[in-house]
């Protein structure tokens, strides 16, 4: 509570400076609204239209040449629940749906000669590939709308010292921020396979979220060919399940399922080259853990990045090795989900306006995939207009497949200040 | 006495008349600053004239080949934040980096993308950077008159190290001030960009277009980049233009 009656007083602060001094404090944000249609039924979720508004505030200010403090605040609301109705604002993000307030982020920046030092609720991105990124471990993201996913940021200290090409980056977080995941009651939360006399229900029994920090350190280097190292230890944020109860009575079965989030120790890489046609790019790591439950595995991604005239191309191929089997195969990740797939995007500029952009993941087997088109277009200095279609097929027991009946149309309309 | 005197500074405005390189080293040299900041404004005419506007502030330390500069966008609302890092060397093309805050991640502009429009104007990434005389060959082609000031055409071809998309250019120099007052780009013989420099003022003692007309004439589009609040030889620090100062400050 005082954490947040702080971030709050901060951002108070920063907003009455702005009349004081304009120029040491700078400010953005949108309202949006959104709308997504989906053309199917899904088997435990019934709607298929769901409204969503968010309103975003960021401020910035610059104490001085050498101190800033950064603040963002999220209000939304939707008619799908995927968002509480009761009003708090909150900074761990380890709510079931989102939260209607939120600080999204609270930092304090200050930097001196080649050493920077930010503390608070901070975004950390590690990694160069796109779609997949193996090493960005500090960046869980909202998975509710699993397809539309968003970022979120963690609570940390975070150190660097950056000299000529060369960078070094320490990071301490005291406690894991999850990603969220969709909601059991939800489509993107498919029930097992249903048996028409004996249906199974998956009731959410909540979280064992592990004690104790997370901390990495990388090494970038931003050369003519730009290469990375990064070394993390902590808890994986995307959870595996354990069964803690069933239930069964005449109308099916219930199983309660409680999330847990194994601890991992990631050590990876990745380099971008450019070459004459294109810029190459890969990214890889290995995790492990000393938590038996939990696999053992490798991931890596290479891909190919091109802009030619209006058009922005990356092709690649996103591949995993397993090297230890745990005792819990269930868990939600995508990131391994989205292994031993083709990943496309392209984009296109039509005009100041107007954009398209095309993405696309295809399963090498064929049993998953999902192809997304959006086209873009501004109307005047401040709207925005958007309308994405996403199409999703595949097999029931593929990541992508599972969520065969989730195909739908985005319409965002979006006024950024 | 003053005869010979006369004679000898004719006979060297002369020679400087006729070489190239002395002319874009003299209007090179009459450029050098230890820093520079303007707020620009973008005005994006497309071939269906249709406009859009766009600012951004623009930081440089150094000049020329050994300079670095940073370009911000603050309008409008939605590329609030949208940075861009050039650091540019005296061997070599320059090292680019493009920050876009809705994803927390810097991306380098890969050599082969420069020739590309940057963000929807009609500079290409190439464009942003600074040019320095040593990265090109020069050949005087004549004299010509430019809004009616008298100029020197030049044409410069870069050096194979510059690895330019231009396979050469003109430029026009102005025989009064040595300020750029056009530039004509060329793909093989095809004319693909032309600047047209205006609103030449004397800014403490450095002699600066305040507008800047590209013209895209593949496109059939153009943008004019206004230029305000111009300073040069601000107190900058060298540590306000690296990878994590574009990360921290955007």
């Amino acid at each position: 509570m005082n954490l947040k009656a702080a971030s709050l007083s901060v951002l108070l602060c920063a907003s009455a400076v702005q009349g004081v001094q304009a120029q040491t404090y700078t400010q953005r944000g949108f309202l949006e609204m959104g709308g997504t249609f989906y053309p199917q039924k899904a088997a435990n979720d019934t709607a298929q239209s769901v409204g969503e508004s968010l309103f975003r505030y960021e401020g910035f200010y610059r104490a001085s040449s050498s101190f800033q403090i950064a603040g963002a605040i999220d209000l939304r609301t939707d008619t799908h629940h995927q968002v509480e109705r009761d009003f708090k604002l909150s900074w761990q993000d380890r709510e079931v749906r989102r939260p209607m307030g939120e600080v999204r982020r609270l930092s304090a920046t200050y930097h001196r000669g080649p050493v920077a030092f930010e503390v608070g609720k901070q975004f950390i991105r590690w990694g160069k590939t796109d779609i997949v990124t193996p090493t960005d471990r500090f960046a869980p993201r909202d998975f509710l709308t699993v397809v539309d996913n968003d970022f979120l940021a963690v609570t940390a200290a975070r150190v660097s010292y950056e000299k000529g090409e060369n960078t070094i980056e320490a990071v301490w977080s005291p406690r894991l921020t999850p990603s969220r995941i969709p909601l059991a009651d939800q489509r993107w939360a498919p029930p097992p396979t249903v048996n028409a006399f004996f249906p199974v229900t998956i009731r959410d029994a909540g979280a064992n979220f592990p004690g104790g920090p997370q901390s990495g350190i990388r090494w970038n280097h931003a050369g003519p060919v730009e290469y990375e190292l990064s070394l993390y230890q902590g808890f994986n944020n995307l959870p595996s399940f354990d069964v803690v109860g069933t239930q069964f009575s005449p109308s099916g079965i219930q199983v309660d399922v409680q999330r847990f989030y194994p601890k991992m120790l990631m050590a990876g890489g990745d380099v971008a080259i450019p070459l004459r046609p294109f810029t190459l790019k890969a990214e890889a790591a290995h995790f492990s853990s000393n938590d038996d439950r939990a696999d053992e595995y490798g991931l890596y991604v290479i891909q190919l990045e091109r802009q030619s005239g209006e058009w922005f191309f990356v092709g690649g191929y996103a591949g995993e090795v397993i090297t230890n089997h745990g005792s819990r195969a269930t868990t939600f990740a995508p990131d391994r989900g989205l292994t031993k797939t083709v990943l496309g995007r392209a984009g296109y500029t039509i005009d100041t306006n107007r954009s398209m952009a095309f993405e696309s993941a295809v399963r090498e087997n064929g049993d998953g995939l999902w192809l997304k088109g959006e086209y873009s277009q501004a109307l005047g200095q401040h709207w925005r207009a958007t309308l994405n279609l996403t199409l999703i097929r595949g097999e029931i027991a593929d990541f992508l497949g599972q969520y065969r009946r989730n195909s739908h149309a985005l319409v965002i309309l979006r006024y950024s200040f | 006495m003053n005869k010979v005197a006369g004679l000898a500074i004719s006979i060297v405005f002369a020679l400087l008349q006729n070489d190239p390189r002395q002319i874009v080293e003299e209007a090179q040299r009459r450029t050098t600053s230890q820093s520079q900041r303007y707020e620009g404004t973008l005005q994006v005419v497309d071939s269906k004239s249709k406009t859009t506007e766009k600012r951004w502030q623009y930081d440089r330390i150094g000049s020329h080949g050994a300079s670095k500069s940073i370009l911000r966008f603050t309008e409008p609302a939605e590329v609030k934040g949208v940075a861009l890092l050039v650091v540019n060397h005296p061997e070599r093309a320059s090292d680019q980096w493009m920050w876009t805050p809705a994803i927390n991640r810097e991306r380098r502009i890969a050599l082969q993308d420069r020739s590309t429009r940057f963000f929807g104007t009609d500079f290409s990434f190439e464009d942003l950077e600074e040019r320095d005389t040593d990265q090109f060959e020069y050949k005087l082609i004549g004299n010509e008159s430019i809004d009616g000031a008298a100029c020197w055409k030049l044409q410069s071809t870069p050096k194979q190290s510059k690895a330019s998309q231009y396979s050469y250019s003109y430029v026009w120099v102005r025989k009064d001030n040595y300020a750029f007052a056009q530039i004509e780009n060329y793909i093989k013989e095809q004319l693909v960009r032309r600047a047209h420099y205006t609103d030449i003022r004397n800014d403490q003692g450095f002699w600066t277009a305040h507008q800047i007309d590209m013209h895209d004439l593949k496109r059939n589009s153009h943008t004019i980049l206004k230029i305000d609040k111009l300073q040069y030889n601000l107190p900058m620090k060298d540590d306000a233009f690296t990878l994590q100062a574009l990360r921290r400050e955007s």
